[in-house]
């Protein structure tokens, strides 16, 4: 259909593959009802795969997938730079926010599957592949939060296994066989890190295709309403005009990632640290409502199991109970509105979650250095050990940065300990001046996150001496 | 499956009554139904679409329709414009029929039936040269990062870093090469490996003569780091061959360095005398310190080209 101009090379390939009516079948895909805006969603989640996969190699040329190299080999990767170019803190960022990015559009993808009803027969079976990349993308999302090992990662991994652990069972035997062992170690990041990287890649690329062929063979679902001639007066094919919109789309992603990884380059805390007893640990945001759910529902066991069973079972019989040939959301009120009730329950549960968690204090380098001049003069190290040096009258304050209190708790903890803890024999350090208490707070909430172990150290120390 | 049901073209298409309207001429296919609507039927004026759903009888001799045909013939059905259809790809044929090829055809696109072959090619055009734009601006803008990424290794410049090798000057024997071990640090990526070497250490017992001088210096082969760092009273040569990375070996009754891989033959000073060795051994940068003890800085080299040319 195309206008064919003369082309060497597409001659030689269509003499030999015939290349003209591959394209043809690829392209020429009868779209009922024309293109549209609302059909970008499907290539949207495919080109933040392809993102995953082409970064992700990047990533694993230079990772070393063990517990005492994975979190240099992370650091390295973040300051590697060409030129003044920080191209592996963009790599790694392209990374990091292609997979939230990925979550979100898997979700709508899923969403607008459901509201448009484009999962009724005869595309049940499309959706059962959709319900199984949905699953891959949360293993991947999973598995990928460990790989760099640091105090999020490990704490992270720690508390998703156990988890896994309360199933009545098999849990344990679950548990175990993940994790290679009954603690976090070698083996459990080899097994996330072969999972990540060969299992999930090779998984995507099946199910995908199976999507693929599927939705080839019975078509695209089209818009809801109109009469079929309507619908066939008004077709159009895939190329050009839906492929030019697709691309849009994905140029839309391309540009939101690569903004998220320039702006908000992924952390990297400090190494994974399994005697740390003060850790927090948070999920990743998508985890969140998860998170935040499970502390409501009690025996927590009807959680862990309930929430994964109940979601999953939803997903993959729905099609099998909601056979009604109807598809306009307008005439499925009750469908239609439980699901955005529940989209509207996750968000609240999510904000919720990120609320609870204690936010950091906000670092000043320059206070931090002065505090450390204040920590240094006061004594603290007498009663307060600090990366293996000082006391043991108080608690360690290596990693009590990452414990959340706020500058004014800290404050109030060095001039009147007594208020936070009756019983405390920590001395009131009230001969110290507003400001030197503010940049000693500073100080504290810097230990254990800016740099390891010397927080005030200018930066890490070059490589080859 | 039931047997498929044959359409032969040039077929005649009977009406109700048995009267013969026209012959069979194409089909009309509706790819979201996925099935034939409409027979094209040829007639004395013209060819008319006939909806399938006045069909009632489809055999490879004749078509019978439910209908009776009046002396107006088929004008009261639409004339059928071949320029607003196209042919059918094979792949598209129904399930069920069996149709001889280039009979089948579609309505065309939206675009090309409003604005005609020559508009709607001139707006596929443009927007498969925007697609192309975007694609381009997404692959270039992902390359950029990527090969720096890749190529970060060629611009990382290894440290010159000095080893105090821990023996005095004064206790090597003279113009004998002693090979003196050490450990240094291999630096790969975010691994640093400590590493055994070795370096031909020659204390010289007349400095300053040709005998005594690297042959490097005397053909001003060598790098502003060495000619600063050099001393007279010793030359610490490289174990590794300029030929092709093997390591020579001290010959103490000829008094040469012999290499075993391929006999390439140097002097105390590592001046070349045989073999296929294109330089001299390389020298090394070297400093004796204040208390007489040794410190050097291992460097390697490009081998197998007649430039001493420090590996980055």
């Amino acid at each position: 259909m195309q206008s064919s101009r003369p082309n060497r090379l597409v001659e030689y390939l269509d003499e030999r593959i015939r290349v003209r009516s591959l394209m043809q079948f690829l392209l020429a895909e009868p779209m009922p009802g024309g293109a549209r805006w609302a059909y970008v969603f499907g290539s949207m989640v495919l080109f933040s795969l392809i993102i995953q996969f082409v970064t992700g190699v990047m990533l694993a040329f230079d990772y070393g997938g063990t517990p005492d190299h994975a979190w240099d080999s992370v650091n390295y990767i973040d300051h590697l730079k060409y030129g003044a170019l920080p191209v592996g803190r963009l790599i790694r960022g392209f990374h990091y926010w292609g997979a939230s990015v990925m979550v979100i559009l898997v979700g709508m993808h899923l969403l607008q599957v459901f509201i448009w009803g484009a999962y009724k027969r005869p595309r049940e079976v499309m959706w059962l592949v959709g319900v199984v990349l949905l699953a891959l993308t949360m293993v991947a999302a999973f598995t990928g939060y460990l790989l760099p090992w640091d105090e999020r990662a490990y704490w992270g991994t720690i508390v998703g296994t156990n988890m896994m652990g309360i199933i009545p069972v098999v849990g344990p035997v679950i548990k175990s066989a993940i994790r290679g062992g009954t603690g976090l170690g070698a083996l459990t990041l080899s097994h996330f890190f072969a999972i990540h990287t060969m299992v999930l890649p090779s998984l995507f690329i099946t199910f995908f295709v199976l999507h693929m062929v599927i939705f080839r063979r019975v078509g695209p679902a089209g818009p809801y309403k109109g009469s079929v001639s309507e619908l066939e007066h008004k077709k159009e094919f895939f190329y050009p005009r839906q492929v030019l919109m697709d691309s849009l789309g994905m140029l839309f992603i391309f540009i939101l990632v690569g903004t998220l990884a320039i702006l908000f380059p992924p952390g990297l805390e400090a190494m994974a640290n399994p005697a740390n007893s003060t850790y927090s640990p948070t999920p990743a945001w998508y985890f969140d409502w998860i998170f935040q759910l499970l502390k409501l529902i009690r025996p927590e066991i009807a959680g862990v199991l309930g929430i994964p069973l109940i979601v999953g079972i939803l997903l993959v019989l729905w099609p099998f109970f909601d056979k009604k040939p109807e598809r306009s959301p307008f005439k499925r009120p009750v469908v239609v509105s439980t699901v955005l009730v529940s989209l509207v329950i996750i968000i609240v549960l999510s904000l919720k979650a990120e609320a609870g968690y204690k936010p950091m204090v906000d670092l000043n380098r320059d206070a931090m250095a002065r505090g450390k001049i204040v920590f240094d003069h006061s004594g603290c190290i007498g009663c307060h050990m600090l990366d293996g040096k000082g006391g043991k009258v108080g608690p360690d304050l290596s990693e009590e940065g990452l414990v959340g209190h706020t500058e004014h708790w800290l404050i109030t903890q060095f001039v009147n300990s007594k208020s936070h803890f009756p019983n405390s024999p920590m001395p009131d350090f009230t001969f110290l001046k507003p400001d030197q208490l503010k940049d000693l707070a500073q100080y504290i909430s810097s230990l254990g996150r800016a740099g390891w172990p010397d927080p005030t150290a200018p930066s890490p120390p070059g490589h080859g001496s | 499956m039931s047997e498929p049901v044959i359409f032969r073209m040039g077929i005649p298409v009977m009406d109700h009554s048995g009267k013969q309207v026209g012959t069979l001429e194409q089909l009309v296919f509706n790819e979201t139904q996925k099935k034939i609507v409409e027979l094209v039927v040829r007639e004395l004026s013209g060819l008319r679409r006939i909806p399938m759903e006045l069909v009632s009888e489809v055999s490879p001799s004749v078509i019978r329709l439910t209908t009776t045909v009046t002396e107006a013939g088929l004008s009261r059905w639409p004339l059928f414009h071949p320029d607003e259809y196209e042919e059918v790809p094979s792949w598209f044929f129904p399930p069920g029929a069996h149709i001889e090829i280039g009979a089948l055809v579609t309505l065309k696109p939206y675009d090309v039936r409003e604005l005609g072959d020559q508009a709607a090619i001139t707006r596929r055009d443009f927007m498969a040269r925007s697609t192309l734009i975007v694609a381009s601006m997404i692959g270039v803008s992902l390359v950029v990062p990527i090969a720096g990424y890749i190529l970060t290794a060629t611009q990382t410049k290894v440290a010159d870093h000095w080893v105090n090798l821990g023996i005095a000057l004064d206790s090597l024997p003279v113009d004998t090469p002693v090979a003196h071990e050490f450990f240094g640090t291999s630096v790969s990526g975010w691994m640093k490996v400590p590493v055994s070497r070795t370096v031909w250490l020659i204390h010289h017992s007349h400095p300053n003569t040709p005998d005594s001088t690297p042959e490097d210096q005397v053909l001003g082969m060598d790098s502003p780091l060495e000619l600063r760092n050099s001393d007279p009273r010793l030359t610490v040569l490289s174990p590794v061959c300029p030929h092709l990375g093997c390591a020579p070996q001290w010959t103490p009754d000829k008094k040469e360095f012999i290499c075993p891989c391929h006999h390439s033959i140097y002097q105390l000073n590592g001046k070349r005398i045989g073999g296929p060795a294109p330089r001299p051994m390389d020298s090394l940068p070297v400093r004796v310190e204040k208390d007489g003890t040794i410190s050097i800085v291992y460097e390697q080299f490009v081998v197998g080209i007649p430039k001493k040319v420090r590996l980055s």
